[in-house]
């Protein structure tokens, strides 16, 4: 996606997709098109010369006021700074006037529909906006949009800018370079492979590729919210004074009330809860209390600004809270009165959890209880992406792309995986959080990071230490187990007869979850298992494998008596009358808190509040103890 | 006589302080905060000097002691032990020295010898297409001494090296030229000179090739790739390696070649990341 700079009669500057429409009035447009942060490079030093004077001038205190510049030496600045610049000196700069332009435009223009009822194009822009508020998105989401809404390329293009003409939007570059060095626009990341590219110094992101590959050459756009930008107004502060045009057309005014009643139609229709359970006097205390801290509001006043930095708020206003409790003791219906207050309140809520077979595994779950609530369910693999809705059931990378979304934000298992020790994603979640907004993180297994920030009283924490039908966690028993249990290691069929009585034994209670420290184990133990129990139903799943799903669905069916996985199903899922066997418990890569999250898979729900976890390894290591 | 009096020692004390100032408390960080990467960098100097950095795949991500690649992927994707089509590049069968295609005469012509480095497929086709699509070009270089040695080793010494050329479209769009990448890495390696400017130009932005047969590619190809005018005289009789990222029928080589023939260059030799395999019926 590329960008022009356009000098309007004013003799403003701005910026402009190439690809995008020529706006009415006399212009002037340089061409070729450049990548975003060029153009804002190239603006920024014209900026610096003309409104600070000369360098000489600049040293002086008592600076000079902004000098009016003429349009031949704004020409004449840009392309003799483009002349100077290393490698942007081999193209050929020019201005066009605006004929000469539309000449070459029209072939273009004839193959863009234009929309003639006024109706319809109310319609798409709406549309438009319902689709993309709060998100960050990259090229290729924008064209993915496209096709979700059936318009092409050019004509979303054209409704981006109008919202960059009207500040509701703008334009980013991907990632952006200051004294310090670059940073990822989309997850925050400062650690970026720099290469050269033809305009120069270039970098791409590795941290979050799996979204779509991100370089400074890409640009990402992003809808600011209305609130946002009220007050901004506000404080004299705009956020993109070069391509701000202040003029808003009745139409816009027109389409902007009825996004809103669309909006607000969420509240209107109120969201029936209707929980299929009950809960425990314990589970109802903390529900009540969740619910009272996500109703709290922050004190009104001003900020003393001198302290204020970024986030922080007054003193006694907390904005997260940490809700600590056991496995399987009901975290998540927990959470479902304090969810259902907030979206009757017209507020937007996301759960986010680590891994997909959560969301999976939660997103029914609310359907049952909530009946009437239009659910988002974003993972990885998941088709769809730009549905909006009030609900949003996500994995933690996706949360990358949204901006100032959300106004609660339940956060699943924060001491898991990828969320753990992650910067980029603790960032993604501030940026995804509204200011006004509040987080509530669960977990079975704090992390001493977090208890700690609760000990400096910067978080609220609440305990529920029993499940919610009282019996205690099944405690893991470890059994002594000699032999390598690496399937690739000849002594496999020792391994095995060995295992195989305590597999009768537990069969009888029911399903046997079997957990393997490595990928590479799961499909030979699966082969294995087959071949030594032939009258069992046996299968195993991994992180990467194609059928997951479906495989998990039917676990959760009860068609499998023994199930080989790796630590994909070690949090978050319920299974009834589950089993554990660990093998291998001393492998490096179980740690303590993934070794109580396996055992806690155990009795989970109410009919059978008993079962077994064995832990089998040769010798004991301190995260077994 | 009057002596002026020498503060120049307190001014830079107060410099220091000022600079203490700027770059460490107005930032908001503390120094400690701040000397972190400082710190983190000489532990890993240090490191350096008892222990050897363990080397891992390109490919695969395994441990390999052996270099860029380990013997599993060298084997899938490289074939070391295969010699290549003379006349297309192809991965071919031990006792061929062309392939069927080839044999047959449906092969480019105009070029007097191919190699393609690996087999265009798997972890090695999503390596190539990571670079062109996902801009990464950096992960070039990593096997940027491996390349070298394979060519020096498969084809005679040339005089140039010319990449083969993107449409100015697409350039913009991806900010590189992969083949001018590839081109300036060899460059690096061997000491050979890349030519520059490019004397070869595309003329036309032509539709992405996938998925097109052989004879359409050439009719799609043809007029499309111009000479850069003036730069004759310097290459005639002159050897060069035609560079390029990957060849299917070689039909953007064969134009490539055709064009520098015909301005007088003696020998035009191609080389190429990846290319297809022949397997023995």
């Amino acid at each position: 996606m590329h960008f022009n700079l356009l000098l309007d009669q004013s003799d403003k500057v701005h910026i402009i997709p190439s690809q995008g429409e020529i706006p009415e009035g006399d212009w002037e447009v340089l061409y070729p098109g450049i990548p975003f942060y060029i153009a804002q490079e190239l603006l920024r030093e014209i900026d610096n010369e003309y409104s600070w004077g000369s360098k000489r001038k600049k040293r002086n205190l008592f600076r000079r006021k902004k000098e009016a510049m003429e349009k031949s030496t704004i020409k004449r600045k840009i392309l003799s700074n483009l002349k100077n610049h290393p490698s942007l000196s081999k193209f050929t700069w020019q201005w066009m006037s605006k004929k000469s332009l539309k000449e070459t435009k029209e072939e273009e223009a004839e193959k863009v529909k234009i929309p003639t009822s006024m109706e319809e194009k109310e319609k798409i822009k709406v549309d438009f906006l319902r689709r993309t508020e709060g998100r960050v998105l990259t090229k290729g989401d924008l064209q993915r949009l496209g096709q979700e809404s059936n318009l092409s390329y050019i004509e979303i293009l054209k409704l981006c800018q109008e919202q960059v003409n009207e500040g509701k939007g703008e334009w980013l570059s991907g990632l952006e370079r200051n004294r310090m060095g670059w940073r990822c626009q989309r997850c925050g990341e400062t650690k970026v492979e720099e290469w050269i590219s033809i305009y120069g110094r270039a970098a791409t992101c590795p941290s979050c590729a799996s979204l779509g590959s991100l370089s400074s050459l890409n640009t990402l756009y992003r809808s600011l919210n209305n609130q946002n930008k009220a007050t901004n107004e506000n404080n004299g502060v705009s956020r993109n004074n070069t391509s701000r045009n202040n003029t808003i057309s009745r139409d816009d005014v027109v389409i902007r009330n009825k996004f809103n009643e669309v909006n607000t139609s969420f509240a209107k229709s109120k969201i029936i809860f209707s929980p299929r359970w009950e809960l425990t006097p314990a589970q109802k205390k903390a529900a009540e209390e969740i619910l009272s801290f996500v109703k709290s509001e922050e004190p009104q006043g001003q900020v003393n600004s001198l302290f204020e930095k970024g986030f922080q708020h007054k003193k006694g206003f907390q904005k997260e809270i940490l809700l600590w409790a056991a496995c399987g003791a009901g975290k998540t219906e927990v959470c479902f009165p304090a969810a259902a207050w907030a979206l009757n309140n017209n507020q937007k809520v996301l759960f986010a959890a680590p891994r997909q077979d959560v969301v999976w595994d939660i997103a029914p779950r609310l359907e049952g209880d909530f009946p009437n609530l239009s659910l988002g369910v974003h993972t990885g693999t998941s088709p769809q992406r730009f549905t909006p809705s009030q609900f949003v059931v996500a994995t933690t990378h996706q949360i990358l792309r949204f901006y100032q979304a959300f106004d609660l934000i339940f956060l699943d298992e924060m001491d898991a995986f990828p969320y753990y020790g992650n910067k980029a994603l603790a960032w993604g979640i501030e940026k995804a959080l509204k200011d006004t907004g509040k987080i509530v993180y669960l977990t079975a297994t704090p992390s001493p990071e977090s208890l700690q920030k609760v000990k400096r009283g910067k978080m609220q924490l609440l305990t529920l230490p029993a499940r919610h039908h009282g019996h205690p966690i099944p405690v893991p028993q470890w059994k002594k187990f000699t032999g390598n249990p690496d399937p690739r290691q000849g002594n496999a069929e020792k391994v095995i007869k060995n295992l195989l009585p305590r597999i009768e034994e537990l069969g009888k209670a029911g399903p046997i979850l079997l957990f393997v420290p490595q990928i590479s184990w799961v499909n030979p133990w699966v082969q294995l298992l087959q071949e030594f129990l032939p009258q069992r139903s046996i299968e195993g799943s991994f992180s990467s494998d194609p059928n997951r799903r479906e495989k998990i669905e039917n676990l959760r069916k009860g068609s499998f008596q023994l199930f080989v996985c790796t630590s994909i199903l070690e949090r978050g899922v319920t299974f009834p009358r589950a089993q554990v066997i660990v093998l291998g418990a001393d492998h490096e890569i179980f740690d303590e808190r993934s070794l109580v999250q396996m055992a806690g898979r155990v009795g989970r729900s109410r009919e059978c509040p008993t079962g077994t976890a064995l832990f089998l390894a040769p010798k004991t290591t301190p995260a077994i103890k | 006589m009057l002596q002026t009096k020498d503060y120049s020692g307190i001014r830079a004390g107060i410099n220091a302080y000022y600079f203490l100032e700027v770059y460490f408390l107005r930032g908001g960080m503390s120094v400690v905060a701040k000397l972190e990467p400082i710190w983190q960098e000489l532990k890993a100097l240090a490191r350096t000097f008892f222990y050897t950095p363990e080397k891992n795949c390109l490919l695969c991500e395994k441990s390999s002691a052996e270099g860029e690649f380990c013997l599993d992927c060298l084997e899938e994707y490289f074939y070391p032990e295969l010699p290549r089509c003379v006349n297309c590049g192809k991965l071919i069968p031990k006792e061929q020295i062309k392939c069927t295609d080839c044999q047959v005469g449906k092969g480019p012509r105009g070029l007097d010898k191919v190699i393609a480095l690996g087999y265009y497929g798997g972890a090695w086709r999503e390596f190539i297409q990571n670079v062109k699509y996902k801009a990464q070009p950096y992960q070039l270089k990593k096997i940027s001494s491996f390349l070298g040695n394979f060519a020096i080793s498969h084809l005679p010494p040339p005089h140039y090296l010319i990449p083969v050329p993107l449409h100015q479209e697409r350039l913009a769009e991806r900010g590189f030229n992969q083949a001018e990448e590839i081109a300036s890495l060899l460059q690096w390696e061997c000491g050979i000179p890349l030519y520059s400017p490019n004397p070869l130009q595309r003329l036309e932005n032509t539709p992405s090739q996938v998925g097109l047969g052989r004879e359409e590619r050439l009719q799609n190809l043809k007029g499309t790739i111009g000479f850069l005018p003036g730069e004759a005289e310097k290459l005639k009789g002159a050897k060069v390696w035609l560079i390029d990222d990957i060849t299917t029928t070689g039909a953007t080589l064969e134009h490539c070649a055709y064009e520098l023939k015909k301005i007088g260059v003696k020998k035009v030799f191609g080389l190429v990341l990846a290319a297809g395999l022949e397997k023995r019926k």
